[in-house]
C-alpha cells in the first residue's frame, strides 16, 4: 500500500487536462505511442467534439521512481463540467490527492476552485501545476500569486510544465511520488468499496469502477450494494491500464473496474458503498447522494410512429446513467412523449444529441424548465417540472423558485459587465472580494434564470474570462406567471413558460418575434400570441406563402426535380404539425435563442 | 396496351457564353464549331435510338441548348433530312428550334424554314438592357426585336418568346413592360418564367438580389392578368398560349408521352410492352460532356444509362409533369401512360381533394387555384415513401 497512489487532476476544461493525461500516460509506458489517440480518456465522440469529460475514468499505471522504487499510479479522471459536480466528488474522495492545473497564461478560474475546495474539504494533498509555460503570455509568478490568494494553498513548489512539448511533466510524477500520501491503513478488513461510477456495457452489463477503502474484493464474492440492500456475485475484478486487465483481487487502497452482473447504472449507483453480504462494513462511506435532475423538458418524437423507439432509447442511455430520469408525458399539441429531467442544460443536449445521432431519432424538445415549488390554497406543497400542469391560479397561495448561490471569478475589468449580467437575471449581491488579480462575486440567483444561457453570457461579457460554480440554497416565493403561445388561437401546451411577471410582457415579445423568424411561411397566415390568461401581452404573424412550384419541367431529367421534392418533403417531416400549422424543432426551443 | 405518341428532343450543347443563372447541359463554344462531327453523331446517336420508336411517326422535334441557332440552317437541315430518313414524320409535324438573339438577328430565318424548322422559340428573358446585363445576357433588346421581325418578316410566324420575372432590381412596373413588348410582336405563344437560382450555377454560387417572395408574387399575377387579357390561355405554370398556338413537343412532356433525346446529356423517355402485355417505363440518358460525346457517338458507350422506371415512381413521375397543365389531365392517360389503375393514386388523390388541391372530377385529375399555386406539395403526396433509387 506504500507504493500507491491515488490522484485525481482538477482543471478547467481547456487548461489542457486532457494533454498532461496523455503525457503521464505516456511516460509511464501505459501505451504504446502507435496506441495513443489523441487524449485517450475522453472516449465519447461527443465528449470528444465537446472538449468534455462526462464518465469518470481511471488509470492503473506502474511508475519507476528515482529512488528506484516502483509506484503503482491509480488516476482516476474526473468530469470537468459544472453540471456534473457531484460525480466530481465521488471522484475526488477516491483519491489521497489531486493536482491543480492551471493555465499559466490564463489564471484560476471559478470550477476548478469550487472544486479544489472539495479537495480540500475531503483531506486531499494538492499538488499546483502550472501548464502552458511554452506560452508567451505566460505568467508563472503571477498565478502562484493567484493560487495562494484564491484558494488559499501553498502555491512555492508548484511544478511549472508544458503538457504540450511534454517539459518538466516528470517532475510532476516526482511530485506525486513525493508529495501525495499512500492509502491509510484502515483497523477493519471489512470491505467498503467506494463507486466512484458505473456504466453499461453490452456484454459485461454494469461495470464499476470503484475505489477499495478496506478489505478486499475477487471473484465469486457476495457484494452488496448498500444503499439498495442488493446482493450480487462479483464476475470479475480488474484495472485499467487504460485497455482492461483483469486481476486475481482488487486490495485495499486500489482503483479498478467489478463486474458482478448488475443489469442498469441504478444497481450501482455512483457514490454507494460496495461490501460484502456475509461480512458486511458496519456503514456505508460518507456523502452518498440519489441524483437530483434540475431542468425539465418534454421530448416528443416528430412522427408518433417513434413513441415506442424513444422509450427504447431513453431506457437504454437511462442504464448508464443514474441522473437521466423520464416518464411519460401527454400534450394536447405534441401527442405522446416523455418528460425527462437532466442535471443541467449541457446534460439535456448531451442526450438529446445520442437521441439524434446513436438512435436515428427525429424529437422535438420543449424548453427546459427549473422544477417550482407551488403551495396550494389548501396548505399542501408539490414540485411542478412543467408549466403545462400549473394549477389554476385560484387553487396557488404561493409559487417558490429555486435559488442558487453562484460563486464567480473574474478579473477585475470586468466586473461591471458581471454585476450587470447578475442584477439583469434578478441576481441579489451577497459578498465581493478582490483576492489578487482575480475579484470573487457571490450572488443569489434564481436557478430558472441561470440554466438558460447564463454561462454562455458571463464568458461573451467577460471576454471568455469570468468563471462560475454554483450550488442550490433554497426555494423562495416569487410573482411567477404561465405565459402560453398561441398558435392561431389555439394553445400550444407543449410551449408555457414559467416567467417573473416583471418581465414576462418583455420575454412575451421577443419569444413572438423569435418564434415569428423561425416558422417558416405555410399556405395561410400563421397568427403567434404570448397570453398570460386570458390577456394578450404580445403578437405577431408569419405572412402565408404564396406558392410553391417549380418554374420549368420539360421531360429531361426526373431526378433532379424528385431530389428536390424530396429535400423539402425531408425538411417538412422533421417539423411538428401543432394544428395544421408545421413548427420547425427550433422554434419550440426559442426561449434559448432569444436575445442572442 | 399501346403505346403513347412519340417525339424527338435534339440537344445542341453550345452557347456563345453560359448564363450565369442557367443550369442546362450547355457549354463555351468552341471557336469552331464542330458542325459536322456533331451532325454524324447525332444521326449515329438516332440509328441506336430507333427500335425504341416500335414504328411510331413523331409528332414533333425540337432543337434545345445550349443555343440551336449556332448551327447553319445546312447542318439543321441535314440533322432533320437525317430524321426523316430514319422515322415517319406525322402530317404536321411541329419542329421548333430554340434561338438566342445575338446568335442570330442577321440570320436567314428562310432557310432554316427550308430546313424544315416551322417554329422558333425566342429566348428574349427581358426588353429592358439593364436587366438582360445584370443576368448575364449577350443581347441587348433592339437585337431581340431585330431578330423576332426578321423571323417574322421571312414568314416564320410561329414564334415562342421566353421571358424572365422577378429578375434582379426588377419592378413591378419592369416587368409589366416587358409583357407589353413583349405582346406586341402579336405572337401564338409566350413563356413567362419566375428567375430561380438553381444549384450548381454562378448565380447560385454568388446570389444576385432578388425581389421578395411577395414582390414575386405580385409581378406574377399582374402579368398573368395582363396576358390573360391579351387574348392568351394560361395552360401551363409557365406557358401562354392563344387558341391552337400551344407547344406540341411541351404538350408531349406534360401528357407523359414518349420522346426519344439525342445529343450530349440529352434525356429520353420510352415505354415497353412486355409478352404478358405489362407496360414498362424506361429512361435513357447521354454522355453529358461534348467531347465525350462527340468520342463515344459510334458506340454503346454513348448511352449514359438506361434505367427501367420503378413501378412506384410512376405516380409521382406523371403527377410532376400533368399536373402542370392547369386544365388538368384525364385519367385515362393515367392508365394509359403508366399502365397502373386509380387505386395505385387512390389515397393521395383523396388527400389532395381534401385539401383542396385537386378539382372534384370523376374523369380527370385538376389542380384548382391552390393546387396550382402549391403544385410542389401537391405532387409531393405523391412521391412513394421510400424514395428508392431508380
Amino acid at each position: 500500500m506504500e507504493l500507491i497512489r491515488n490522484f485525481s487532476i482538477i482543471a478547467h476544461v481547456d487548461h489542457g487536462k486532457s494533454t498532461l493525461a496523455d503525457r503521464i500516460i505516456q511516460l509511464c509506458g501505459g501505451l504504446e505511442a502507435r496506441e495513443m489517440e489523441a487524449q485517450v480518456l475522453d472516449s465519447n465522440p461527443i465528449e470528444r467534439e465537446r472538449g468534455i469529460t462526462i464518465k469518470a475514468q481511471s488509470v492503473s499505471l506502474p511508475y519507476t521512481a528515482r529512488d528506484g522504487k516502483t509506484y503503482q499510479f491509480n488516476f482516476i479522471d474526473t468530469p470537468g463540467h459544472v453540471d456534473f459536480s457531484y460525480e466530481v466528488s465521488r471522484s475526488l474522495s477516491a483519491c489521497e490527492g489531486a493536482l491543480l492545473v492551471v493555465d499559466a497564461a490564463q489564471g484560476v478560474e471559478a470550477q476548478s476552485v469550487a472544486n479544489c475546495y472539495t479537495a480540500v474539504e475531503l483531506g486531499l494533498e494538492v499538488v499546483p501545476v502550472l501548464n502552458k509555460i511554452d506560452l508567451p503570455t505566460a505568467d508563472i509568478d503571477k498565478v502562484k500569486e493567484e493560487i495562494e490568494a484564491v484558494i488559499g494553498i501553498d502555491a512555492t513548489d508548484a511544478v511549472a510544465i508544458s503538457a504540450k512539448t511534454g517539459l518538466n511533466v516528470v517532475e510532476v510524477l516526482e511530485a506525486i511520488v513525493a508529495r501525495i500520501p499512500p492509502p491509510k491503513p484502515r483497523d477493519t478488513d471489512r470491505l467498503q468499496a467506494l463507486i466512484i461510477d458505473s456504466w453499461f456495457d453490452n456484454y459485461l452489463g454494469v461495470v464499476s469502477l470503484v475505489r477499495v477503502m478496506q478489505g478486499e474484493i475477487k471473484p465469486r464474492d457476495k457484494l452488496l450494494v448498500m444503499s439498495t440492500g442488493r446482493a450480487h456475485e462479483v464476475d470479475s475484478v480488474g484495472v485499467f491500464t487504460p485497455k482492461r486487465l483483469a486481476k486475481d483481487a482488487l486490495r485495499a487502497g486500489e482503483v479498478g473496474w467489478v463486474t458482478a452482473s448488475i443489469k442498469d447504472v441504478h444497481g450501482a449507483p455512483v457514490g454507494d458503498t460496495l461490501t460484502l453480504a456475509n461480512k458486511p462494513a458496519e456503514k456505508p462511506l460518507p456523502g452518498f447522494q440519489q441524483m437530483q435532475p434540475r431542468v425539465f423538458a418534454g421530448l416528443f418524437p416528430v412522427s408518433a410512429d417513434d413513441y415506442p423507439a424513444l422509450r427504447e432509447a431513453l431506457e437504454k442511455l437511462k442504464l448508464n446513467d443514474a441522473a437521466l430520469v423520464f416518464e411519460p408525458e401527454s400534450s394536447e399539441a405534441m401527442g405522446f412523449g416523455f418528460r425527462c429531467g437532466f442535471l443541467g442544460l449541457l446534460h439535456m443536449e448531451i442526450i438529446q444529441e445520442r437521441l439524434e445521432r446513436e438512435y436515428d431519432l427525429n424529437l422535438i424538445t420543449t424548453a427546459p424548465t427549473v422544477v417550482y415549488e407551488i403551495l396550494r390554497t389548501d396548505g399542501t406543497v408539490a414540485p411542478l417540472d412543467n408549466p403545462a400542469k400549473m394549477p389554476a391560479v385560484n387553487y396557488i397561495e404561493e409559487i417558490r423558485e429555486p435559488i442558487i448561490v453562484a460563486n464567480i471569478l473574474t478579473p477585475p475589468e470586468h466586473i461591471g459587465s458581471v454585476i450587470k449580467l447578475c442584477e439583469e437575471k434578478r441576481g441579489v449581491q451577497r459578498s465581493i472580494n478582490y483576492m489578487a488579480s482575480q475579484v470573487q462575486i457571490s450572488y443569489e440567483l434564481p436557478l430558472a434564470e441561470v440554466v438558460l444561457d447564463f454561462f454562455d453570457k458571463l464568458k461573451s461579457v467577460s471576454r471568455g474570462y469570468a468563471s462560475m460554480e454554483y450550488h442550490l440554497e433554497r426555494f423562495q416565493a416569487a410573482p411567477l406567471v404561465r405565459v402560453d403561445v398561441l398558435v392561431n388561437g389555439d394553445r400550444v401546451d407543449a410551449l408555457s413558460l414559467i416567467l417573473h411577471r416583471s418581465n414576462a410582457d418583455r420575454r412575451g415579445r421577443e419569444l413572438v418575434e423569435k418564434m415569428k423568424e423561425l416558422i417558416p411561411r405555410q399556405q395561410f397566415d400563421v397568427a403567434i400570441q404570448a397570453a398570460i390568461g386570458a390577456q394578450i401581452i404580445a403578437r405577431s404573424s408569419v405572412k402565408a406563402l404564396r406558392k410553391n412550384v417549380l418554374a420549368k419541367c420539360y421531360g429531361g431529367d426526373a431526378t433532379r426535380k424528385r431530389k428536390l421534392l424530396e429535400k423539402q418533403k425531408e425538411g417538412k417531416k422533421r417539423m411538428k404539425q401543432v394544428g395544421n400549422v408545421d413548427i420547425p424543432q427550433e422554434a419550440f426551443l426559442a426561449v434559448l435563442q432569444m436575445d442572442k | 396496351m399501346t403505346l403513347p405518341p412519340l417525339a424527338l428532343y435534339i440537344h445542341i450543347p453550345w452557347c456563345v457564353r453560359k448564363c450565369p443563372y442557367c443550369d442546362f447541359n450547355s457549354h463555351n463554344a468552341p471557336d469552331a464549331l464542330p458542325q459536322r462531327e456533331y451532325v454524324e453523331a447525332l444521326l449515329a446517336d438516332l440509328d441506336r435510338d430507333l427500335p425504341l420508336a416500335q414504328g411510331r411517326p413523331l409528332r414533333s422535334i425540337f432543337f434545345g441548348g445550349g443555343t440551336p441557332s449556332l448551327f447553319s440552317p445546312d447542318s439543321i437541315a441535314r440533322i432533320l433530312d437525317g430524321a426523316n430518313a430514319r422515322l415517319a414524320f406525322a402530317p404536321g409535324i411541329e419542329v421548333t428550334m430554340e434561338t438566342n438573339p445575338g446568335t442570330v438577328e442577321h440570320g436567314d430565318f428562310a432557310a432554316y424554314r427550308r430546313a424544315g424548322v416551322n417554329r422558333l422559340s425566342f429566348g428574349v428573358q427581358s426588353f429592358d438592357d439593364a436587366a438582360l446585363k445584370r443576368i448575364g445576357r449577350i443581347h441587348d433588346a433592339q437585337q431581340a426585336e431585330r431578330a423576332i421581325k426578321r423571323a417574322q418578316d421571312d414568314g416564320l410566324n410561329n414564334l415562342n418568346l421566353d421571358l424572365m420575372y422577378a429578375l434582379p432590381q426588377q419592378t413591378l412596373d419592369g416587368a409589366l413592360a416587358d409583357i407589353d413588348k413583349a405582346l406586341a410582336f402579336d405572337t401564338p405563344h409566350l413563356s413567362h418564367y419566375q428567375l430561380t437560382l438553381e444549384p450548381n450555377t454562378q448565380f447560385a454560387a454568388n446570389p444576385p438580389p432578388l425581389p421578395d417572395e411577395d414582390s414575386a408574387w405580385d409581378m406574377q399575377e399582374a402579368c398573368q392578368a395582363r396576358i390573360a387579357a391579351a387574348g392568351f390561355g394560361h395552360y401551363e405554370v409557365s406557358a401562354y398560349a392563344r387558341a391552337g398556338g400551344e407547344s406540341a413537343h411541351n404538350l408531349n412532356y406534360w401528357h407523359f408521352g414518349d420522346y426519344l433525346g439525342i445529343g450530349a446529356g440529352a434525356h429520353g423517355k420510352y415505354s415497353s410492352i412486355d409478352e404478358s402485355g405489362a407496360l414498362q417505363v424506361w429512361r435513357r440518358w447521354k454522355v453529358r460532356a461534348p467531347r465525350g460525346y462527340l468520342e463515344h457517338a459510334k458506340s454503346e458507350r454513348v448511352i449514359g444509362g438506361d434505367d427501367p422506371v420503378a413501378v412506384e415512381q410512376l405516380p409521382f413521375e406523371f403527377m410532376l409533369n400533368g399536373l402542370r397543365l392547369t386544365g388538368g389531365i384525364p385519367l385515362t392517360d393515367f392508365h394509359a401512360t403508366t399502365g397502373l389503375g386509380s387505386d395505385a393514386i387512390r389515397p393521395q388523390v383523396e388527400e389532395a381533394l381534401r385539401r383542396g388541391w385537386l378539382a372534384p372530377q370523376s374523369d380527370r385529375l385538376q389542380p384548382t387555384e391552390s393546387g396550382q399555386r402549391f403544385l410542389n406539395d401537391l405532387i409531393t403526396l405523391f412521391l412513394p415513401e421510400k424514395g428508392g433509387e431508380t
